[in-house]
Parts: C-alpha cells; structure tokens; sequence
C-alpha cells in the first residue's frame, strides 16, 4: 500500500481560466500562456489549508480535492 | 488571438474489403443471418460471473477501443460495484456496446457489424446475463448508418428471452465514441466528452455499474465462450492469446475520403507481411490511427502484430488502425495534415485542447513548409497532455511527438529540402503535396 495522497484535479470542461485558484496557491498552481492552471505534484499536509482556500474560492467549482 | 484556421475534413470509407480470418471473420462467406451463426457455432452458453472473469482472464482479453484494459478486470469491477443479488434493486448494471468508431481511419468494428453482428451481440448477451443486466445498449455512429440498419436487422432476428435493445446514433465527430461521450449522449446530453471521476464500470448510465466496451471485445467474449478456452488460444502466442482486426489504409485522398480500405484478423505473432505489401514494409506506418505513433520504415519489416512486439518500437495495436505511407506521401505533410483535422475536433470544452491543438496545427503546418518548429511543437506536447476530460488530447500529442522522435531523420530531410515531397520547404502557403489515394497494401492472407 503507497501511503495517502492528495492531489488537486482540474475539471477541464468546467474550467474557464479566471485563475484565482494559481493565486491563492502559488506553492502548487501555476498558470499556462492560456491563463489554466498547471497543477505541480500533490498537496502536501502543511498545504492543505491553502488548497482547500483555493478550491472554495472557484467560481465555476472546477477544482476538486482528492485523497487517493 | 490566433487566425481562424480551416481544418481539413476526413472522413471515414464509404465502401471497406473484409477478409476472411481465424475466428472472428471465419464465417463471413456465410453472410450476417443468425440461423447461419447458430448452425456454424452452436447454441449460446450463459457461463456464470465467476467462469466468464476466469476464462477472460485466462487468455487476456483486452478491450479493443484504443485503452487495451483488461476485459476481465472491467467485468468485476462492474460485478463488485453493484453488489449482491439481495441489494441489486437500484444497482441493476447496463452493458453498452460501443461500435462509434469515430477515428476514420478505423472500419473494423463497422466492418464486423456488417458481416458478424450476431457474434458481437452474442457477446453482449453474455457478459449481460453474467452479470444480471437486463437492457444493452449498442452506440453506432451517425456518419456510417450502414451500421445502426445492420445492428437493427440483427437484434430484430433475435430471441434474447428478458433481454432490451436499445440503439443510440452518435454525432459524426472523433471524441463522439469517447466512453464518457457515450454516457452522456444515453442520458439526452450532448454527446461530448465531460469530466469523470469514476470509471463507468462503477458510475456509468443512469450512474449505475456499466460494462461499456468496443464492439470488437463483445465479439472476443463471445469467441471465447463460443470457441472454448483451448479453441480461442490455439490461435496467437501464449502471451498473447487470439487474434486481433486491423484497418489497413493509405492516407485520404484531397477530399478527405480514405479509399481501397481492408479490414482483416491476424492472430497476434503474426510478421508485418502477412498483411503489408512490399511498398508498405518499407515505408512509415502509422500504427493506432490518428491517436496513434509512427513505425520508422527501418522497423516496419520485423513488427509482429503484438503489443510485446510493437511496444519496442513505442506503439500499440490500439484499436488496430494502420495507416501506410506507401503511397508515397510525407510523413511532415500528413502528420501536419492529421494535426489541423484533430485540432478541428476537439470539442472546444477544455481549455488545454481548446487552445493548444490549433497551436499544434498551426507549428505543424509551419514544419511542413519548412520552418523548424520542433521546440515549440514539443513544449505544446507537454502542455496538453494530460488536462482534458478526454484522451484527445494525448492522442494528438502523441501523434507529433512519434515524428518528432520516432521519423526524426524525415523530419531533418524535409527540413533541408532534401524530402521529396512538394511540401518541403519552399511551397507556397495553402499547397498540400498531392495526394494519389492509390492502394498498395495487399492482402496475402
């Protein structure tokens, strides 16, 4: 068994570029040249406060937490 | 903003050769009817969940959609999601047949619903009964309504005691025969890829347990069961047991309609001469269609048709789209031919692809004409893969990344006008090297 994970994932076909989420969590989202997020790696435990503040903070609920 | 862009259309063959072959295709000179069918193989088994999984999981049935997951693996997850018999109430699982097909380069599952539609349907019926679902659904695809009339004709023929058909028609579109596509357009939504958390298998139509495959494993199930254990591995290599169908093709002629296309079975093990002539053993061959990669030539003579064989070379049978350069045509030109038409496909609900594949086109066509996009090219490769609801984007990349690496000599040849094509270097903007859409693979089965 891998120990859990958390990660961020994108709802693409929801997702409209408005780019708050790279702004409240700089350490884990980045932006392409199109203006969506390039998520970088997993959320680690000391980030998971400001993961959750980005994934609240969607105005099109487009970013999800999962633990796997 | 980038320039509006006129992508290429390309459509599937309005007319397809079938060959005879092992299992699949063995009976096809005893046309489609199901008396036929039942008189050459006998009465239908109904085997348990347990036996079916087991006798799957024996040969390694893979899905022949393009993804290769286990058949078996698909079944009991299905069969684990619903549940005991006692709590199946709400939980009553769906199978749906996918016979989309919306890679025009691909005609094998059009093809075998034409000359074997009860094979298919058997199989349906089978993993159905195992697994207590009462209604199947077959998706065909609206730009080859051949298909629908056929699957209409053979279900009308059929006595599937507490067994419900239902037929849906997919748009005309590549990312139409998605799976999750195919979900939403059962449920009166476009039928657009859109975001999955869970495979369908768990959360599928009605968001119960579905067995949503390709026509092309319904009729492997069936071949299994109806051929036994021992008659279904007696063709293949004991990795990989059976056979598989292929669609072998030549580049579209200018108005975008793949002609003097041959569908055929091969056993896996097979060498590459068995189905490609000698002007196709030495050109590139794009294996996978559209979403595929390329063979380099040098390679092409010693591929086997197995995914042990074909993955040393970095491809997979996929859903057994071939597509030959024998014709003569670029690999450069073509690929930035099939690039601009992907791109015109996606569905435009995902920013990535929405943004990055005209990108794509866009460089491609400048490498065609000479420019050297590479960097740029692999940098949007990067970007895309892997951010969409679907796997269209992937499968574009990978397309455009296989020449980059895979025809990487061709790719320096076109660039230093040394390709023979027209398109090399210094051909005025909107010529495209000349397409002749003349066949050069033979059969030799």
């Amino acid at each position: 068994m891998s120990p859990r994970e958390t990660v961020l994932r994108v709802d693409w076909p929801e997702c409209r570029a408005r780019g708050l989420c790279a702004e409240l969590f700089p350490e884990k989202i980045q932006v392409d040249e199109w203006g969506y997020p390039v998520v970088l790696g997993p959320v680690k435990a000391s980030e998971e406060r400001a993961a959750k503040d980005a994934v609240d903070a969607c105005p099109r609920r487009a970013l999800h937490l999962h633990t796997t | 903003m980038t320039s509006p862009m006129i992508h290429p259309m390309i459509r599937p063959p309005a007319s397809v050769d079938v060959h005879s072959g092992p299992l699949l295709l063995s009976g096809i000179d005893r046309g489609p009817g199901l008396a036929a069918h039942r008189a050459r193989l006998g009465a239908l088994p109904e085997p348990g969940i347990q036996s079916l999984v087991t006798l799957l999981g024996d040969v390694g049935v893979r899905g022949r959609g393009g993804a290769g997951f286990p058949l078996s693996r698909k079944l009991q997850t299905v069969m684990r999601a619903r549940g005991s018999r006692a709590t199946l109430g709400g939980r009553r699982p769906y199978v749906v047949v996918n016979a989309a097909e919306g890679e025009p380069a691909s005609a094998k599952d059009s093809a075998l619903l034409d000359v074997a539609p009860h094979l298919v349907l058997d199989g349906a019926v089978v993993a159905a009964r195992a697994l207590g679902a009462r209604e199947i659904h077959v998706v065909s695809s609206e730009d080859r309504p051949w298909v629908g009339a056929a699957v209409h004709r053979a279900t009308n023929e059929r006595d599937d005691h507490g067994i419900r058909w239902v037929q849906h028609e997919a748009a005309s579109r590549f990312v139409s025969g998605q799976s999750r596509a195919l979900i939403e357009l059962m449920a009166g939504r476009p039928g657009l890829p859109v975001t999955s958390w869970a495979p369908e298998a768990v959360d599928g139509h009605r968001r119960r347990p579905t067995l949503l495959s390709n026509a092309e494993s319904f009729a492997h199930l069936a071949a299994v069961v109806l051929w036994g254990l021992d008659g279904y591995a007696a063709h293949g290599t004991p990795e990989e047991p059976g056979t598989s169908l292929l669609t072998l093709t030549t580049p579209p002629a200018s108005d975008g309609v793949f002609r003097g296309v041959h569908v055929v079975e091969v056993e896996h093990g097979d060498g590459a001469a068995t189905v490609l002539d000698a002007q196709a053993l030495g050109s590139p061959l794009l294996v996978g269609g559209f979403h595929g990669s390329w063979v380099h030539p040098r390679d092409v003579p010693a591929l086997e048709w197995s995914n042990a064989v074909l993955g040393e070379v970095g491809a997979r049978l996929g859903a057994g789209a071939l597509l030959s350069l024998s014709d003569g045509s670029c690999a450069v030109s073509e690929t930035a031919r099939y690039t601009s038409y992907l791109a015109g496909e996606s569905a435009g609900r995902c920013g990535p692809c929405r943004n990055g594949l005209p990108a794509m086109a866009t460089e491609m066509e400048g490498l065609a004409f000479g420019a050297d996009t590479r960097r740029r090219l692999r940098e949007l490769a990067g970007l895309v893969t892997g951010r969409g609801a679907c796997a269209h984007p992937d499968g574009t990349a990978r397309l455009v990344g296989s020449l980059l690496t895979t025809l990487d000599d061709h790719v320096e040849a076109h660039l230093d006008g040394a390709c023979a094509c027209s398109g090399s270097g210094r051909a005025p903007r909107g010529e495209r090297p000349a397409h002749t859409g003349t066949q050069h693979l033979a059969v030799q089965r």
